[in-house]
């Protein structure tokens, strides 16, 4: 039993610590929108190659590290951070406005994943297409939080020159 | 909330741009304040505030049904 209160004093510790050296807006800086859109561009034409030769499925040895696990880990990984690169890093200027579109367009995106998500769980019965809600689960907030962000950004760059 | 941000710079003779980098902010930001598209946050107001040496009251003010 103490063990288990100390191991949550830790935690809350930890916690705290935390908290206290996370700045309040934490944002990657601007070159890494670019950056985050090479290693998203990388990953397709990886996974086209994939597609076309059929590796998933050629390869027979299992274990963590096998070759298409690390095939699927190496693309996976590439699509998901530069995804989250893209979605998280600084803007030019980056003011309260900003920051507000940013804040709602995230918001719409966590509406719209979970909505794929709701739908998903009541449509799919077979067992093994969670695997691909899953897959799913890892781009959509993402990218519909980019798409929209963006959207908005051009919304509002758009309304500057035909008023000025 | 409306305000008198658009006159206030005609008086001063500043364009949006350069109002804009006065307060660390976009352009954008000062456009949609002057349509009343956009509420600025406490520290803006009192930002634009200082740079026309006016009470924040002066430069933004509520509207009826505010």
């Amino acid at each position: 039993m103490s063990k288990i209160l100390d191991f949550c004093k830790l935690c809350f510790t930890f916690g705290q610590l935390l908290l206290t050296i996370m700045k309040p807006q934490f944002l990657f800086p601007s070159w890494c929108r670019w950056l985050g859109l090479a290693l998203f561009l990388v990953h397709l034409p990886v996974i086209l190659i994939c597609k076309s030769y059929d590796i998933h499925h050629s390869s027979t040895d299992t274990g963590l590290f096998s070759s298409s696990h690390l095939f699927f880990i190496l693309t996976v990984v590439l699509m998901v951070s530069g995804l989250f690169v893209i979605a998280f890093s600084r803007e030019k200027i980056e003011d309260e406005q900003i920051y507000q579109l940013r804040l709602s367009s995230l918001r719409w995106a966590i509406y719209i994943n979970y909505a794929v998500l709701i739908l998903g769980l009541i449509l799919i019965k077979n067992n093994a297409d969670y695997k691909d809600i899953l897959r799913l689960n890892l781009w959509v907030p993402l990218m519909f939080f980019i798409l929209l962000f963006r959207y908005k950004i051009f919304r509002l760059n758009r309304s500057l020159s035909t008023e000025d | 909330m409306k305000n008198t941000l658009r006159i206030e710079r005609a008086i001063k003779n500043l364009t949006q741009a350069e109002l804009a980098g006065l307060i660390d902010v976009s352009r954008q930001t000062i456009n949609t304040i002057e349509s009343n598209k956009y509420v600025p946050s406490t520290v803006l107001a009192l930002k634009i505030a200082r740079v026309f040496k006016k009470p924040v009251e002066e430069i933004f003010m509520l509207e009826e049904g505010d």
